[in-house]
């Protein structure tokens, strides 16, 4: 492993900075530690060795680092990962700066998307290294901002946040309908707040004090679900051991909530048609209808009218169900309530966690605001849970945040807003989305790009992805 | 519209169109590394309950992999089938030691491959080849073959008769290593068996012989297994000795899956005495060792499995439910189904804490997933007791009684009890 001779570029100084511990891992010791070393003092950092990845995990548990450089050898992807995974819950949350000798667009996106620092090219130069350092020292300094108050509406355990002009439509909508028995359809992204809404609905409607009874259609395999809705006698089929009593029927005289309606299968459509329009229900395997008076109020997060026209959802039940519908706004179309929830969920998670959090920082808070959130409510609910859990003082910072976050601000911290990328770099960066949007599927991601797969295949070649 | 625009297949469905016959086994695994989640799903509410039957696959993806598997079983085929000439060669020269080498590499590549009933097919046959033999080192060989396979088997009695017989053979032929592996077996069927004063002794003698022939790897090995034992009796300070010498031999001695393994060993200890965050380090640490050695998918899941059930018991339900993702993750990319289903189960437990009814997908995923595997009423005996459990603490009395009952009868018919099994 080599080093390219130190630049004149000027190292940070030291005074009233708080002291960044740096862990150097790597399998080969001599030349590149000891000008590491050199960089570190001169940078006003402390810096010590581990020979390699087991002894620099001793290391994480038995001490606190702001740093682990590691040097990455020939299999560089999986050991990005294997170092990411050692760091996990490691104390004061050390960020990552990867070193490898060969560098690919496909290994800074992998870099990127695991939270890692920065990755760098060998032979090190000392402006990258140094560079790296001070991101760190910039990232130390952020600002703790009170958390603001928030009136939300109790739903059970769950609640109703938010004020934006979308919620407040949502909440009309509501209050319409909550009076009547009138069967509601739910629409909107995954992760909006549908059991939420369906549950207030319940709650302020004339089978309030019922049960709430909610079934996922597509967490229970189909061949299971008929009888999890309808239940089942004793010895009806295989594995029916006892008799069982289903989710309609345990939802007499209150509401049953029928989430993802639009995964159920044709033959079980029909048979919740019948159920809805007849009132009554038949166990599998019995034989005597069962009088079933219940509210139904349904969800999904498809476009029910769409898979009508591809014929993978019945016409008659659509217009069952649908009788009212209340559509959810995205998080990225509710603006400002984004704020609210998360002040909302830390004190909530704090004080489930026994936690004292106060305030959260502006970098915390620009990243959240930054991210795009595919799994809306839902996947912000998540990250500030994960967040309260690992935070061990009084504000929530971006080292609390899940490692893409950390990614993202890994990217944007040197780059201000806005600067133009070089075409290549902005290509890969694109690819490299259309992949994760397809899963991974070359020829889908070929289609939604205009080019051939072969053209594809190469590039993905190309930049390493 | 192409077909790789279309939406993926489900496993499920996919598993239903291939029928179970041998041939198409490694089909079957391939398929089942290659599928994935569906992205969109992820963040639903059905997100939590994804399983291994809900993911997708694109048939275009599974026919380019088609030359892989092709190539896995020719090649495997092929060393198979040059075994077994190897043997006929040494055969017609009368090397009756080499013909029982050449069927116990067959075998070997049987039980890697996860084909146990085929590898005991081929170690039997060896064995009876050892037999005539004057000398009888390869016979000490191939009855801890047996023995480990039987081990693995689950069929403990029949583990126990293999190592006696090969540690009688072993001492009578001095061939120390030959005894070693005889002793450690032999505490390894009595520790399965609940007979800890056995599994004790056995483990001590073959200390002893490791320590006569100063073989580090051996020492470090039975001083885990001495760790294991400290504390399944309850005797941890001894315990935390044993696993503290194992850590230093296997340490010394340069063997990074050993010491991932010790290490799985000390955060089990460490758990015990309610260290959880030493606990969490030893995991880590096993993780970099395991990481060191050629890579071994089956030792990364035990560690990620020992994590996520560390964070259970801590009650982190969130970091458990992280670390069983991930670990579900290791074990389809590695065609793993029988830890899958170690995977589901506790899945199913986290659920079952957070009084969640859905969680019972992942018992009947297991279950089916048992159904998949060649000889597993010990792995499915397991899903139905913790399903028991599961319905036991959501209050569903008769479901519970019948799921534990199930358990009982296939425990039963492994000539085990429910209770020697949780012990």
């Amino acid at each position: 492993m080599s080093v390219e001779p130190a630049s004149s570029s000027p190292a940070p100084r030291k005074e009233g900075r708080p002291q960044v511990r740096v862990l150097v891992a790597g399998e080969d010791g001599g030349s590149l530690l000891q000008t590491l070393r050199q960089w570190a003092d001169e940078a006003g950092c402390v810096m010590e060795a581990a020979p390699d990845l087991p002894h620099a995990v001793r290391s994480l548990a038995a001490e606190r680092w702001d740093v682990v450089v590691a040097v990455l050898g020939e299999r560089a992807d999986e050991e990005l990962t294997w170092w990411v995974d050692a760091m996990r819950g490691a104390a004061g949350g050390p960020r990552l700066i990867a070193a490898t000798q060969n560098p690919s667009m496909g290994l800074v996106l992998r870099a990127e998307s695991l939270g890692v620092l920065d990755l760098l090219a060998l032979p090190l130069r000392k402006n990258d290294v140094l560079g790296a350092l001070r991101r760190v020292r910039s990232a130390a300094v952020e600002v703790a901002l009170p958390l603001p108050e928030v009136e939300h509406h109790t739903v059970g355990q769950y609640a109703l946040v938010g004020q934006s002009p979308a919620m407040l439509e949502v909440y009309k909508l509501m209050a319409r309908v909550g009076p009547s028995t009138a069967t509601v359809l739910i629409q909107g992204e995954s992760g909006t707040g549908k059991e939420v809404v369906a549950r207030a609905v319940h709650l302020h409607g004339p089978k309030a004090t019922g049960r709430f009874v909610a079934v996922n259609c597509a967490a229970i395999p189909e061949n299971l679900l008929e009888s999890e809705l309808f239940g089942h006698e004793k010895g009806a089929f295989t594995g029916a051991v006892t008799r069982k009593i289903g989710r309609f029927e345990q939802a007499i005289g209150g509401t049953l909530f029928l989430d993802e309606v639009a995964d159920m299968s044709l033959a079980l459509q029909a048979k919740i048609l019948r159920a809805v329009q007849e009132r009554e229900i038949e166990r599998v395997g019995g034989g005597e209808p069962i009088a079933v008076e219940v509210r139904l109020i349904a969800a999904t997060n498809r476009d029910l009218r769409e898979a009508i026209a591809q014929g993978r959802f019945r016409e008659d039940l659509f217009y069952r169900l649908a009788v009212v519908t209340i559509r959810l706004p995205t998080l990225a179309e509710r603006g400002e309530d984004l704020v609210l929830l998360t002040a909302f969920f830390v004190r909530q998670f704090a004080e489930r966690y026994g936690k004292r959090i106060q305030g959260i920082s502006d970098r915390a808070l620009d990243l959240l605001g930054n991210h795009a959130w595919v799994g809306n409510v839902r996947e912000l609910r998540n990250v500030i849970e994960r967040a309260v859990i690992v935070a061990s003082d009084n504000t929530l910072r971006v080292e609390h945040l899940p490692d893409e976050f950390r990614g993202e601000e890994a990217t944007l911290a040197d780059r201000p807003q806005g600067a133009l990328l070089p075409l290549v770099e902005l290509e890969a960066r694109h690819i490299a989305r259309v992949l994760a949007h397809t899963n991974g599927q070359i020829g889908a991601a070929a289609e939604i790009l205009g080019i051939h797969r072969n053209t594809l295949t190469r590039k993905m070649k190309e930049y390493g992805l | 519209m192409s077909s790789s625009s279309l939406p993926p297949v489900r496993v499920s469905k996919a598993l239903d169109l291939l029928p179970d016959v041998e041939a198409v086994a490694p089909l079957r695994a391939l398929l089942v590394s290659l599928a994935r989640p569906d992205e969109r799903a992820m963040w639903s509410s059905s997100g939590p309950y994804l399983t291994l039957g809900k993911r997708g696959l694109q048939p275009e993806e599974l026919a380019r992999h088609l030359s892989q598997a092709f190539h896995q079983v020719t090649d495997h085929l092929q060393v198979l089938y040059r075994a077994y000439v190897q043997a006929l060669e040494a055969q017609q020269r009368n090397d009756g030691g080499e013909v029982v080498a050449a069927l116990l590499r067959a075998g070997r590549l049987e039980e890697g491959a996860g084909r146990l009933l085929q590898a005991r097919a081929w170690y039997d046959v060896a064995w009876h080849a050892s037999q005539a033999l004057q000398d009888r080192r390869p016979e000490v060989e191939v009855l801890g073959a047996l023995g480990r396979l039987s081990l693995a088997l689950r069929d403990y009695a029949d583990a126990a008769r293999c190592f006696q017989r090969s540690l009688a053979l072993a001492e009578a032929e001095f061939d120390q290593a030959g005894a070693v592996t005889a002793c450690e077996g032999l505490g390894h069927a009595a520790l399965w068996q609940g007979q800890w004063p056995g599994a004790q002794a056995w483990f001590a003698r073959g200390l002893r012989l490791a320590e006569a022939a100063g073989d580090r790897r051996a020492l470090g090995r039975l001083e885990r297994q001495l760790a294991v034992l400290g504390g399944k009796q309850g005797d941890l300070a001894a315990a935390t000795e044993h696993i503290r010498r194992a850590r230093e031999w296997l340490e010394a001695a340069g063997a990074p899956d050993e010491m991932a393994q010790a290490l799985i060993t000390q955060g089990h200890l460490d758990a015990q005495l309610g260290r959880h965050v030493a606990a969490l380090a030893a995991y880590r640490e096993a993780l970099a060792w395991a990481q060191r050695s050629p890579h071994d998918v089956g030792l990364e899941l035990s560690i990620r499995l020992s994590l996520a059930e560390l964070q259970l018991e801590a009650g982190r339900l969130l970091e458990a439910e992280e670390e069983m993702r991930r670990a579900e993750q290791v074990a389809i990319a590695g065609s793993l189904t029988a830890r899958l289903v170690q995977v589901y189960t506790l899945m199913g437990i986290l659920r079952g804490r957070q009084q969640d009814e859905t969680g019972f997908v992942f018992f009947e995923q297991a279950i089916e997933l048992c159904r998949m595997l060649e000889q597993a009423p010990g792995a499915e005996a397991q899903v139905y007791l913790d399903y028991g459990l599961f319905q036991q603490r959501l209050e569903h009395v008769e479901e519970a009684r019948a799921y534990l009952e199930r358990a009982r009868e296939l425990f039963a018919t492994m000539g085990e009890t429910v209770k020697r099994e949780r012990a």
